[in-house]
């Protein structure tokens, strides 16, 4: 890591003639000085809250440095994302996106105060969540292929419960009904916690959620799972198939969270953090507790800046076809 | 039975753990502490101290206090945060009576006779009956959940979108009731309510609502900035007008007893047992129950009382009622979680948080799988209610020696925690601005006649009454006939139909009686 | 409810079939309320099939508060009432500049001086003001305020002017 860290001073170095550089460069040297902020876009205690918060905490280790956890709600957590693409770039300012914030607000919301790839600079990917194709426990259908078709022919009748516009659930969901070409009726919550009851109620049929809060549901036999729409199995639901498996090839996806600093922060800087992140997620208690929430832990070669950077711009090209419809 | 027995007993020992603590300076001599009690001690001080900051609510002081539990061990973190819990909620009454001030909308109805009584000087007693009412809601609740936790769950589940409108329109008409002057203005002031409800975004499509591109406005008004500003600041641009000072000089010198007399405790026993049983019931439905609680117990009490027109004008059975049924309230919504696991607000979502940090993913086998912790969180509700009425009861005689602190320096200390209170809650600076444009409106509807309190309910219920309108209708497929044709749906209907009648009828008769009391005076 | 004293009616301006100012004044307040409400959700997507539409609720509230505008308007013209109030200027003015004050203060200033000069602003509204007293007090409190929020609650507040961090 030490290397790779070097190299990027090095690259820094080479690139940058101007004083403002060499400045940048001795600020890097130094950095962390002082607290750095992070930014999470939701309220404390919910998943994108949670990760943040184990990695975060073994990061600071790592700097010398306290990490603050600052939750700012809002319009999708697009409220925060906004005022830290506005924050200093001085790495002291940071936020956890997620596929909502850093993907999906792209097609959703038109008049959106930032671009996830023009005003920030990616740092590294951290966990992501998987997401599973859940039905009150009572719904006909006994496993994908008979949802597939039961879902089809009866459109007119099914219900689709989700957490509210922009929301994990809301949006993979959107994919999901896009693949199997249909409508049906959505029906709204405020969040996954009442979305979940409505579910476990039997008041709706079917919905996309993430796996943190489904798994206790699913065990205790509330509610079922028909897939995982992940390319592996979970550990923490050995019997749910994939969605390969269970032949929905094309539903493909996880609510992912990863560290992103404002445009402009400095390559070293950003190397620092990027090594500290990585450090963090090799790091045993960490994985365990990552992996207890049922997380998807990044492979070595998904943890650096470009490779977040071409994560980023593959899921804005994913989900702008599937979510424009649904804004008009 | 004998299982509820052992169940309690396995609770009451988790909460009563020692560990022994031999530090070397005592040579080997162990003293044994009580963990966990003491962070239930600890939680239940720094709840109150947090809580009792104007503008700091339940939800956002146990959002601020959730990181220090985070080195605890799970079950400890998770006693304390109970204690925070409830001591945020104690504190926000005690901000309501004290400075008119209500911290969520659980103590809205308390500002009503809380507030008068301090103006009064019968601030003591106030506080008082509020820590005595909470402290029995919370025994009756904390039983009622070791009792009868599981069958109740079925409840909450029986509770779809139809029959939440059909609470949230019966929590209309509790509103409508809860006035003390005119009908009329008290029912524009819910549609006011309402109305500024609607500024925000649209839960179905994301649309944005007469928020004009503001991005803080993008999810609404925040429930503490209106209160914030239609309570606290108008209060106190009012107490600034001239000729104010004479009301604010008795009010310091009239201060008599801290307790509660024997009147006050007969006429407060029978409110306090409603106020529970309301309280407990309404608490368990997730989404929107236990809002409703306070003012339901309220609007009871109002009509059940032979004297209705002593409401609003300081009758201790006001703060009793609504006090004891927000506790229970709190008490009884934790069902949702401890049998499904599934959150009911956003207090509990929080809860959530903390324990999935700590590596429990509730869910409906906690109960199976993790005894030792959903017992010990019953049993530590019951000692959080107990640390409460300690620590409380006692600190009463402070706060109302804080009232006799000149006016010219409480004043100024208001505004900035307020201020500081509400730009934490979301570190937004134009969340202050609004709170000061409300407090402005605030002051105008007082100089007008019009009632802050059902505003506030109006715009507590708005969304809720809404979205699950919407909802209903989604699923029935635009069948307006849900409302009726569900038995639960149907039966909330008809006690709003009837609570309407009567409210109706002696306003109609009211005007006569109007004259009495103005003459009285 | 009734007229004190000591508030003295103001020199009505409103024409004498106005029996009852203060709920005309109210009533008419309400309406243009509404009516701004209305204007403001005019843009929103009205009822589709059996789905409401975002401006449904918003547009049907708004038209309802017109209506009970508009009664209470009538009430005030129909029924004897109370007259206007008399506003105060000093304390509404200081207040409210003492909280916009803090709101454009605090992020760039930090809390010690945001607080601190809100505190004094404040204090402006009452002639009652002593300022030695005021000025140590304002002290006392801004130091709590500082330990508090910050240390004891832990929340990412910022103590001094950004300047002076960097």
């Amino acid at each position: 890591m030490k290397l790779y860290s070097r190299m990027l001073v090095g690259g820094a170095l080479a690139a940058a003639v101007g004083l403002s550089a060499i400045a940048a460069h001795a600020q890097a040297e130094t950095y962390p000085t002082r607290t750095i902020t992070m930014i999470v876009p939701f309220a404390a205690g919910g998943p994108t809250d949670v990760i943040s918060r184990i990695v975060t905490g073994h990061m600071a280790q790592t700097l010398g440095q306290t990490i603050v956890i600052e939750n700012v709600v809002g319009a999708g957590g697009t409220t925060a994302s906004a005022r830290a693409a506005r924050a200093a770039n001085d790495g002291y300012t940071l936020i956890t996106g997620h596929m909502g914030t850093h993907a999906a607000s792209v097609p959703l919301y038109p008049s959106l105060a930032y671009h996830p790839q023009k005003d920030f600079e990616p740092v590294s990917l951290l966990a992501g969540t998987p997401i599973l194709i859940l039905a009150r426990k009572d719904f006909p259908p006994k496993d994908l292929k008979e949802f597939v078709t039961y879902v089809k022919a009866n459109v007119e009748k099914v219900n689709a419960a989700h957490a509210g516009v922009g929301s994990v659930s809301h949006v993979s969901c959107q994919l999901l009904n896009s693949i199997l070409d249909i409508k049906p009726t959505g029906v709204p919550f405020n969040g996954t916690g009442p979305a979940m009851n409505a579910l476990v109620g039997g008041q709706v049929d079917y919905m996309c959620d993430q796996i943190v809060n489904a798994v206790p549901q699913i065990n205790g036999g509330t509610i079922k799972a028909y897939a995982i729409a992940t390319p592996e199995r979970n550990p923490s639901l050995p019997g749910v198939p994939t969605t390969a498996e269970a032949g929905l090839p094309a539903f493909q996806a996880q609510a992912w969270n990863a560290i992103f600093a404002p445009k402009g922060t400095p390559a070293p800087i950003i190397a620092k953090l990027n090594a500290a992140a990585v450090k963090a997620l090799d790091d045993e208690g960490v994985r365990k507790r990552l992996l207890d929430l049922g997380s998807v832990i990044p492979a070595a070669g998904q943890r650096t800046p470009e490779a977040l950077a071409a994560l980023v711009k593959g899921e804005i090209e994913k989900w702008t076809p599937v979510l424009k419809p649904a804004t008009n | 039975m004998a299982d509820l027995f052992s169940n309690l007993g396995l609770g009451f020992s988790v909460v009563f753990q020692f560990v022994s603590w031999s530090p070397s300076w005592l040579g080997g001599f162990a003293i044994p502490i009580p963990v966990n009690i003491l962070l239930c001690l600890l939680g239940a001080l720094v709840g109150t101290l947090v809580g009792v900051l104007p503008g700091i609510g339940t939800i956002a002081t146990v959002a601020m206090l959730l990181p220090i539990t985070f080195g605890l061990p799970p079950i400890g973190a998770l006693i304390m945060l109970a204690g925070i819990y409830y001591g945020a909620q104690y504190g926000g009454s005690t901000t309501s009576i004290l400075v008119n001030i209500p911290g969520e909308a659980g103590s809205v109805v308390t500002t009503l006779d809380g507030f008068q009584m301090a103006k009064q000087g019968r601030a003591g007693p106030a506080l008082a009956i509020a820590a005595i009412g909470s402290f029995f809601a919370g025994c009756v609740a904390t039983v009622l959940i070791a009792v009868l936790g599981a069958p109740l769950t079925k409840l909450a589940l029986a509770f779809g979108p139809a029959e939440y409108f059909s609470l949230m329109v019966l929590g209309l008409i509790f509103a409508v009731v809860l006035a003390k002057g005119s009908i009329l203005k008290a029912i524009a002031m819910i549609v006011f309510g309402l109305l500024l409800s609607m500024v925000g975004s649209d839960i179905e499509t994301g649309a944005s609502r007469m928020a004009f591109n503001i991005p803080e406005l993008a999810d609404g008004l925040g429930f503490a900035t209106v209160a914030m500003g239609v309570f606290g600041f108008a209060e106190i641009i009012r107490n600034l007008d001239a000729g104010a000072e004479m009301d604010r000089q008795l009010v310091q010198e009239k201060v008599t007893g801290l307790m509660p007399t024997k009147k006050d405790m007969i006429d407060s026993a029978p409110a306090i047992a409603r106020g529970t049983i309301l309280g407990s019931i309404l608490g368990i439905l997730p989404g929107g129950g236990a809002v409703i609680a306070s003012f339901a117990a309220y609007t009871l009490e109002k009509k059940v009382s032979k004297n209705p027109s002593r409401f609003g004008r300081g009758a201790i059975e006001g703060v009793a009622a609504p006090e004891s049924a927000n506790n229970a309230a709190a008490q009884t919504s934790f069902i949702p979680l401890l049998t499904l696991g599934i959150p009911p607000n956003a207090v509990m979502a929080l809860m959530v948080g903390a324990m999935t940090i700590h590596g429990i993913v509730p869910g409906p086998q906690v109960m199976q799988k993790q005894p030792e912790l959903v017992w010990g969180m019953i049993a530590s509700m019951w000692v959080g209610n107990l640390m409460l009425i300690i620590i409380n009861l006692p600190m009463v005689g402070i706060w109302v020696r804080l009232l006799r602190v000149p006016y010219r320096l409480l004043f100024p200390s208001i505004v900035v925690f307020c201020a500081i209170g509400i730009y934490s809650l979301n570190n937004a600076p134009t969340d202050v601005m609004l709170a000061g444009a409300f407090g402005l409106v605030g002051y105008w509807l007082i100089k007008h006649d019009f009632e802050p309190a059902p505003l506030l309910l109006g715009m507590v219920l708005g969304p809720l009454m809404e979205e699950n309108l919407r909802r209903a209708l989604l699923i029935s497929r635009g069948d307006w006939s849900v409302f009726v044709t569900r038995p639960l749906s149907a039966a909330l209907m008809a006690v709003a139909a009837a609570l309407l009648v009567l409210a109706v009828l002696p306003a109609l008769r009211k005007k006569r009686d109007e004259v009495f009391v103005e003459s009285e005076n | 409810m009734s007229d004190t004293p000591s508030h003295r009616p103001v020199e009505s301006m409103l024409p004498k079939w106005v029996r009852g100012p203060q709920d005309f004044v109210g009533g008419v307040a309400l309406i243009a309320i509404a009516l701004f409400a209305l204007w403001a959700s005019s843009d929103l997507q009205g009822t589709r099939g059996f789905s409401f539409g975002a401006g449904t609720a918003p547009r049907m509230f708004a038209f309802l508060l017109l209506g009970l505008g508009i009664a209470v308007m009538l009430v005030g013209v129909l029924t004897e009432g109370a007259h206007l109030a008399t506003y105060a200027w000093r304390g509404p003015l200081f207040v409210s500049l003492g909280i916009l004050s803090f709101a454009l203060t605090i992020r760039p200033l930090g809390l010690v001086i945001s607080a601190f000069a809100s505190f004094l602003i404040s204090a402006l509204g009452t002639p009652e003001t002593r300022w030695k007293e005021t000025i140590i007090v304002g002290i006392c409190l801004t130091a709590g305020c500082s330990l508090l929020f910050p240390y004891a609650l832990g929340l990412p507040l910022q103590l001094f002017p950004r300047f002076l961090l960097q």
